[in-house]
């Protein structure tokens, strides 16, 4: 099992590192067999931590439930993305091609060792390092529009990763008044501490990490640099921005949710993040409307399902915490199928303006239903696993009394599937010509294709939209067995300590 | 030299040492800083020649001007001579006529002067005079707020605000020196001196730049005796300035602790060499740094303001 | 007569903390006036100078905790701190920057959106708020009294003032880098024993931070032709 670890840990990075210097074409399939092989090795975590934790390195890495179900969230990610970029990165030039394949998988290498980091402080320094790598990212396409993202990115989420700092730098404090003054911010001791902990700075960490990690979130109020970057950064980077980085950050908000709930009860904590919560979720829904730039619209729904999961741990019934768990890998799924359709639209119609989209069902024979089904999928229409988690969700926060909050849950995702539909209908079904001359053809640069010209850019960025398809699929009708146990375990563990 | 010198002498000895001094304590500004530029500078002792020529010439008032602007030289000097009553200046304990005001009587006197002098510039009708006069009034009212924050610190530390109780704190502990809050009001306090006493970089002292003058310009239409008055007047308000931060902030010790006239002299000594101490610095910063355009005073102000809003903070919670 | 109404009114005050006490408060003053020095400075070089200043101010910190409660482990971080802040990241900003190496040239000025006077006073505000929040939690370590920790606490505040406040990448940076100065100077007081080899992670992780944003500053600089950041408004909604 600790090869396992170890491997994870250590291939993503590898194959980064030797992107640099091979050819684009061998980054590109070394970047997927490290993605494939990453999920493969996580897939088979899931049996062993379903029942039990595992723990090496006198405690530094440590794999829980909990871990493992953002593990593979991002594993998933990272497989479906490479295979996407193969197809993404042959319209651009091999300079480009080999500085995004070696950031891309230092991404995945960020992303994946943080859940398996069993120190705060080590947590930080991942979720910081994912930062770093992801504003280059961000940067990599050399438009005005993507320098203004990546500083606006870099310099938010850092200073909100300042607070989160600080948040550890609290929670070192109260855990050495029990734990002894060489503690290293282990998490299980600190939580099996719980009650013994002095309150203060245990609440005060608290809100500074669901301040400070919540701007990686993207919860209201720092979610500022969120639409931006995940708008401007090239289509995988904004998939895996979207799917697996606000998931591995709300992962650190909840260990310091553990740490609050052993300690303070679940009051507080529950408060903060129903406040937070419902907050994104409204700003979420006012915003999808009035959407010009399709991938601006996709990353807004990533707030509101952000604040869903964290309306939905604030509900506290058992049922609400499984929910948020699979929330978290249907979100995935959906979010990455919705942005690489995204993307096969950009680069079918050389723009990101959905003005400029146009008859999508015709013209994109696979991507354009697959696009829809995505769509259908974020706004929670059943089968997908999407309707199965937040039906979850609110059913907890029913049994658990919680009627306004899940009342205004089921009202605000409701408007966002009207904002998010009536775009997507927009770039499906209407044709050019049709009722939407109102739409300014202004958009950035790039010239409108003439439309007519049936067919897929690449069967490369079809595939791993249909894996995804799958997975929302299974998620939703049946989810596999140990599957169901890894959830119900790592429901346990939130709910308490 | 135990005989002991009755306290009413002592209070007489705290005026004219202040009185007496203040001129040579000019002299030692003007001739360090004449050194410092490699000159030779003036004589020590030049300004009280300078003043005793002043009494000789005539006198000369602008036509506009009423009686006021012949009394408000005699108002101001009256002024400045009885501030010395009020502060530590030759002793560690208070004297009787000390209790007559505070530190914020003392401000209020210094206040008092500076609006004299200022109000009959604006009589003269002189546009220089009226042009010093605004922006002295200006500044000072900037200046204000930090001075009211340093007498908050010394309240603070104290529970009162007799400059003599702060002594006593001061002097207690080597510890009480360096204490945060201490050093940064002192700090402000010392810029608030190097404005007061129209020293770079407010203003420069030396020599007459129309566009920069503050406190220069207001005595600009004084002639003779009263001019002399005007002069010394100045003088005065910078030997208590140097006398508030030496004696009462910085280095509160030297002072006599008893009546007898050995302690007594010592104190007069001690006190004309802190206050030189003190010039010598001030002429160190004159020859080190050019003068603020006068938009940029305001920085300078927000700047001693947030030392000593600083140093109030820090004595909140303890431990400053 | 005299001495009795002295006693009365002296020595109200609060007792002088001990040695170490005092020094760590007085470093810790310290490093706000030069966090407000960095929000009045103009010119980007003069900013650099006052972080690097910041910085030796927290290894000499370190330092003196570490004299003070015996702890070997962070005179080691002293040094290795004082290399990174002081040395390199300074001269990698520097060179970033691409300010030339003639010190007669003025270098290059950072813009505002507050003139320095009314930044200074808002930012006192900030401070205020930041300085009393935390000193109202009463955390203190056994280091540094309580009063470190609320000093740190206005540092961030003010950190953050000097982000807002300043409208180009340059400062924007520098604000940040002096935030992180500021969360670590919470740290040596709350937090000292925590063990080195993660103290000297953070260090590192703070060393590619420099150079992540010394390379987004050049994209920027490369695309706008200036640090100013005023034309950052294409992307809204």
């Amino acid at each position: 099992m600790l090869a396992v670890f170890l491997v994870i840990l250590i291939l993503p990075l590898a194959t980064g590192v030797i992107s640099f210097t091979v050819p684009a074409r061998a980054a590109a399939l070394a970047t997927v067999v490290s993605g494939v092989a990453s999920f493969a090795l996580v897939l088979s975590l899931v049996p062993e931590a379903a029942h039990g934790d595992l723990s090496f390195l006198s405690g530094y890495l440590r794999a829980d439930a909990l871990s493992v179900i953002f593990l593979l969230a991002t594993g998933f990610l990272y497989a479906a993305v490479a295979v996407y970029a193969v197809g993404y990165t042959r319209h651009h030039d091999a300079t480009y091609a080999r500085r995004f394949y070696a950031g891309f998988n230092a991404f995945a290498w960020a992303m994946l060792a943080a859940p398996l980091m069993g120190s705060l402080a080590l947590l930080w320094i991942a979720v910081e390092v994912t930062t770093i790598i992801s504003a280059l990212l961000v940067a990599i396409g050399d438009t005005d529009g993507a320098a203004e993202a990546a500083w606006k990115y870099v310099l938010i989420a850092s200073a909100g990763l300042g607070l989160a700092l600080l948040a550890t730098v609290f929670a070192y404090y109260a855990g050495a008044q029990v734990l002894g003054q060489h503690y290293n911010l282990a998490i299980q001791p600190l939580i099996q501490a719980g009650s013994r902990l002095p309150q203060t700075p245990v609440r005060l960490a608290f809100l500074l990490a669901v301040l400070g990690y919540g701007t990686k979130v993207g919860l209201f109020p720092v979610h500022t640099w969120l639409p931006d970057a995940h708008s401007e950064a090239p289509t995988p980077v904004s998939a895996l921005l979207s799917g697996s980085l606000l998931a591995v950050s709300f992962y650190a908000i909840l260990r310091f949710y553990q740490v609050a709930a052993a300690s303070l009860g679940s009051g507080f904590p529950r408060d903060t993040l129903l406040a937070f919560g419902i907050a994104s979720l409204l700003l979420a829904s006012l915003y999808v409307f009035g959407q010009r730039d399709v991938k601006r619209l996709l990353a807004y729904s990533s707030v509101e399902h952000m604040g869903i999961c964290a309306i939905g741990v604030s509900f506290g019934a058992p049922v609400a915490l499984a929910g948020v768990l699979l929330h978290v890998m249907a979100h995935a799924a959906a979010k990455g199928n919705a942005f690489m359709g995204a993307g096969v639209f950009t680069v079918k119609y050389g723009s990101k303006q959905m003005s400029a989209m146009r008859d999508g069902m015709r013209l994109l024979p696979w991507s354009g239903p697959l696009f829809l089904l995505a769509i259908f999928a974020l706004s929670a229409l059943p089968p997908s696993g999407i309707f199965r988690s937040e039906f979850q969700i609110v059913a907890g926060g029913l049994g658990s009394g919680s009627y306004t909050a899940a009342a205004v849950l089921v009202v605000l995702v409701t408007v966002v599937f009207f904002g998010l539909t009536a775009s997507a209908t927009g770039m499906l079904l209407y044709t050019p010509g049709g009722a939407t001359h109102r739409d300014p053809p202004a958009h950035r640069g790039a010239p409108r294709v003439p439309p007519g010209v049936r067919g897929e850019p690449s069967a490369w960025m079809v595939v791993p939209v249909l894996a995804g398809l799958a997975v929302l699929l299974v998620l939703g009708l049946h989810p596999p067995g140990e599957l169901t146990d890894l959830i119900s375990r790592g429901a346990t563990q939130l709910g308490s300590p | 030299m135990s005989a002991a010198v009755p306290i009413p002498v002592i209070q007489l000895l705290q005026v004219l040492t202040v009185a007496l001094g203040a001129p040579g304590i000019m002299g030692v500004i003007a001739k360090v800083e004449a050194r410092l530029q490699g000159r030779r500078g003036p004589k020590v002792l030049q300004p009280y020649y300078d003043l005793a020529k002043l009494c000789r010439k005539e006198t000369l008032a602008p036509e506009q001007a009423s009686w006021f602007f012949l009394a408000a030289p005699l108002i101001a000097v009256a002024a400045y001579l009885t501030i010395p009553l009020l502060i530590p200046v030759l002793t560690t304990y208070p004297l009787p006529l000390g209790y007559m005001g505070d530190i914020l009587g003392g401000g209020f006197l210094l206040a008092l002067a500076s609006f004299v002098i200022a109000t009959a510039a604006l009589e003269t009708g002189s546009p220089y005079a009226q042009l010093g006069s605004s922006r002295a009034k200006t500044f000072s009212a900037i200046t204000e707020p930090v001075v009211l924050f340093v007498v908050f610190t010394v309240a603070l530390l104290t529970g009162t605000d007799l400059p003599y109780a702060l002594a006593a704190t001061v002097r207690s502990s080597a510890g009480q020196v360096v204490r945060p809050a201490h050093v940064l009001a002192s700090a402000a306090l010392f810029m608030v001196i190097l404005h007061e006493t129209g020293r770079i970089p407010v203003e420069t002292h030396t020599g007459t730049n129309e566009f920069g003058m503050i406190e220069e310009a207001r005595s600009f239409e004084h002639s003779g005796p009263y001019f002399a008055l005007l002069k010394w007047g100045s003088m005065l308000k910078q030997l208590i300035l140097f006398t508030i931060l030496a004696d009462v902030f910085v280095v509160p010790w030297g002072l006599a602790s008893s009546q007898r006239l050995g302690a007594v002299l010592l104190a007069i000594v001690a006190l004309l060499a802190k206050a030189a101490a003190v010039g010598c610095v001030v002429a160190v910063i004159d020859n080190s740094f050019a003068k603020l355009r006068l938009f940029k005073i305001t920085e300078y102000a927000s700047a001693a303001f947030l030392l000593a809003v600083l140093g109030v903070f820090t004595l909140y919670l303890g431990g400053g | 007569m005299n001495t009795a109404l002295l006693a009365a009114g002296g020595t109200t005050s609060l007792q002088p903390p001990g040695i170490y006490q005092g020094a760590a408060n007085v470093i810790a003053a310290l490093m706000l006036l030069l966090e407000f020095g960095m929000l009045r400075q103009a010119l980007i070089r003069d900013q650099v100078r006052l972080y690097a200043a910041q910085s030796a101010l927290i290894s000499v910190l370190a330092i003196v905790i570490a004299a003070d409660r015996g702890l070997p482990d962070l005179y080691a971080l002293a040094g290795l701190s004082g290399a990174l802040k002081v040395v390199v990241v300074p001269l990698v900003l520097r060179r970033l920057l691409g300010v030339p190496v003639d010190e007669d040239s003025p270098g290059v000025a950072g813009s505002y959106t507050l003139s320095p006077a009314s930044a200074v006073l808002a930012s006192i505000g900030l401070a205020a708020f930041g300085f009393f929040t935390f000193g109202a939690f009463h955390i203190s370590g056994p280091a540094a009294p309580a009063l470190a920790l609320a000093i740190a606490g206005a540092m961030v505040f003010v950190a953050f003032g000097l982000m807002i406040v300043r409208r180009d990448v340059a400062s924007q940076a520098v604000g940040f880098f002096s935030l992180e100065n500021a969360i670590s100077l919470a740290a040596l007081v709350v937090a000292a024993g925590l063990p080195l080899i993660l103290e000297t992670a953070f260090l590192f992780d703070l060393l590619v931070a420099v150079v992540v944003f010394g390379m987004l500053i050049r994209t920027h600089h490369g695309r706008a032709e200036s640090l100013s950041t005023a034309d950052l408004t294409g992307l809204r909604g």
